[in-house]
């Protein structure tokens, strides 16, 4: 039973000051973090049952394809996790980045945590991935998988009885069974509050700034609210958590953490260059995955709030390969234009030179576009569809 | 394939397949067997299923000591492979998640004959699948001539669930206590053909035990090419339960 974080981001950029600009101060400490005992082990049937679940999952997560194994990478997130937790308690974890363009993140019952790389994508900083980190350790180290276990049991279990006592005695039972799903769900959603206290405890404890965290949920929520926009759907931002929501709402979680920073004072560090540099290789592969999701009105959002200081070559690129994917004719315009920004800032994809080349031909200027197509293949002789575009190249 | 007139479950299902004109002389094969896939544990109630790590553990021992035993009168060689690490890892687990898929889909779309694809409903449409000839690139399978996958999962009604179903069956409820479900394929280590596979979703034996394991493993192995062996009198061995 895998918790996630939930997904959605986004954020209305703060007015924040320039990362960098100053040494943070060193911070006014919440308080030390309890004592933690490592190396747990798993106690009574269920639990045991539990972790052996996830010590079978986890054997198939190491080995999967999906999961980016690089040794940089996943030593960094390794030590934002320890200088949030701490050295002690980061040792439980083993942590694995699962190529997945959703905003999430999700922790087993044995210490497995799963990290998203549409998480990655989102986040501004080493604050902000410190509480999502955070959060899902809160949930590791509060043994929530167990407790979710046994409440949906105990849940069923009552539900199953009512039933039958219900159907022998003639008295309708479902209502009471409904509030009971209706009380399970509610029982989630209040681990999931536990455990973003937990990482703001955590955050609050360590070198980063803890109001980060709300700020992802403010960005979540407006790139929601772009998706929404561009799909003709309605906003769901100000609605009431729904029933069978697994999450508290992301509004409720701003406005929670957000009080939690004004009381405890926004002392630490974001750290957001270190987190440029550590993403930089990674960036455009996780921008990749995000344009396969079809979702027009939520990339652009995402890539107007990753360009807040510029627009680098490779959001460029992503932009335009964007465009030229929706594919009208004003589209493939604007997207011929992006494709040579990105070429004059100096952009190192060669398949800026294919898109560029489409685009042109498509948009009815087939010399420069044959043009661009020659400069890709000089770039990527043998690509997979080289003989395709040769023959578009040589065309008359 | 049409039915036989016997007393069939009613949902018409088939159990096993074998891949035509596939047969394998006792005596003669090398299996490689990777980790089986064993869950067991209880159910609740509710319904839920309640992993028990005692019981999985007891019942992955039981499985393999109870194949190796089945596979030795019929004289092939049993080889449990070894984990990889590294790149090989990951071309087992792909082949690994491979085979599932194709099992799901045989099971869906082979074994309902009223679900049969359209290539495979023609009378006499040969059980034809495969994995690819990839599976050469499996760490072990060089040396082995076939390669077993094995996939077991247990739910054992817990008592509130029997008493649960006592109450529902004077209503003139049925709800059922109890999960038992495996399969077994067997893949060509060379082609990558599926040549046989045995999947069913009410198995008997109690995995827990070893009598029981080989009854499993019997039922598991039920069809299988070559022979079917017959159960063993396994000795109860003492030390299954390690509390």
């Amino acid at each position: 039973m895998r918790r996630a974080l939930a997904r959605l981001i986004a954020l209305a950029a703060l007015p924040l000051a320039l990362a960098g600009a100053a040494e943070a101060a060193p911070k006014a400490r919440l308080a030390a973090l309890p004592p933690y005992a490592g190396a747990y082990q798993p106690q009574g049937v269920d639990e045991r049952g539990l972790w052996n679940e996830a010590d079978e999952g986890e054997r198939s997560l190491r080995d999967s394809p999906a999961v980016i194994a690089d040794p940089e990478l996943n030593a960094y997130l390794r030590r934002v996790l320890c200088d949030t937790v701490g050295a002690d308690r980061c040792g439980a974890v083993r942590l694995y980045v699962v190529r997945s363009a959703e905003f999430n993140a999700a922790m087993a019952p044995n210490g497995t945590m799963y990290v998203f790389t549409g998480m990655l994508l989102r986040v501004r900083n080493e604050a902000e991935l410190a509480a999502v980190l955070g959060h899902e350790f809160g949930h590791f180290e509060e043994r929530h998988s167990l407790a979710g276990f046994k409440a949906q049991r105990s849940t069923s279990d009552f539900a199953m009885w009512l039933g039958l006592a219900g159907a022998y005695t003639g008295v309708d039972t479902r209502a009471t069974t409904g509030s009971m799903i209706g009380g399970l769900f509610a029982f989630n959603r209040d681990q999931e509050s536990a455990a973003d206290r937990r990482a703001f405890e955590y955050v609050a404890a360590s070198r980063y700034r803890a109001g980060a965290a709300a700020d992802v949920w403010a960005r979540m929520m407006d790139e929601a609210d772009a998706t929404a926009a561009q799909r003709g759907q309605r906003s769901r931002r100000y609605d009431r958590v729904s029933f069978f929501a697994s999450h508290p709402t992301n509004l409720e979680r701003e406005t929670t953490l957000r009080a939690l920073a004004v009381k405890n004072g926004e002392g630490g560090e974001d750290a957001a260059d270190a987190y440029a540099t550590a993403m930089a290789q990674w960036r455009p592969l996780f921008l990749a995955d995000q344009l396969k999701r079809n979702d027009f009105g939520g990339s652009e959002y995402l890539l107007h709030q990753l360009a807040a200081d510029g627009w680098s070559p490779d959001l460029l690129f992503a932009r335009a390969e964007l465009y030229r994917m929706r594919g009208n004719p004003r589209d493939l315009v604007a997207a011929a234009g992006f494709y040579r920004e990105a070429i004059a800032k100096g952009s190192a994809e060669p398949l800026a030179h294919k898109g560029l080349g489409l685009a042109l031909i498509r948009s009815g200027q087939p010399g420069e576009g044959r043009a661009a197509l020659a400069e890709y293949l000089k770039l990527k002789p043998d690509c997979e569809d080289a003989p395709m575009l040769r023959s578009l190249v040589q065309q008359q | 394939m049409v039915l036989a007139s016997v007393a069939t479950p009613a949902s018409a299902q088939e159990k096993s397949a074998l891949r035509d004109g596939f047969t394998l002389p006792p005596g003669s094969a090398r299996i490689l067997l990777f980790r089986p896939k064993v869950r067991v544990g209880a159910q609740s109630t509710g319904g839920m299923f309640e992993p028990n790590a005692d019981w999985t553990d007891q019942a992955k021992r039981n499985i393999v000591t109870a194949l190796a035993t089945a596979q030795a009168r019929l004289g092939h060689g049993i080889v449990v492979a070894e984990e990889p690490v590294g790149p090989a890892a990951a071309t087992l687990a792909s082949y690994r998640a491979l085979f599932a898929t194709v099992a799901d889909a045989v099971i869906t779309f082979q074994f309902f004959p009223g679900n049969r694809l359209p290539t495979k409903k023609r009378k006499g449409a040969a059980f034809d699948w495969t994995l690819g000839e990839g599976v050469r690139d499996i760490p072990g399978a060089d040396g082995a001539d076939y390669i077993l996958f094995l996939d077991t999962q247990d739910a054992f009604g817990s008592t509130g669930r029997k008493v649960a179903q006592i109450f529902a069956a004077g209503l003139g409820v049925g709800i059922t206590s109890g999960v038992h479900s495996g399969y077994a394929g067997l893949v060509d280590a060379r082609t990558g053909d599926l040549v046989w596979l045995n999947a069913d979703r009410q198995m008997g034996g109690d995995v827990r035990e070893a009598d029981g394991a080989a009854k499993r493993v019997t039922q598991l192995l039920e069809d299988f090419p070559g022979s079917t062996p017959a159960p063993a009198a396994i000795p109860a061995s003492a030390g299954t339960a390690a509390r």
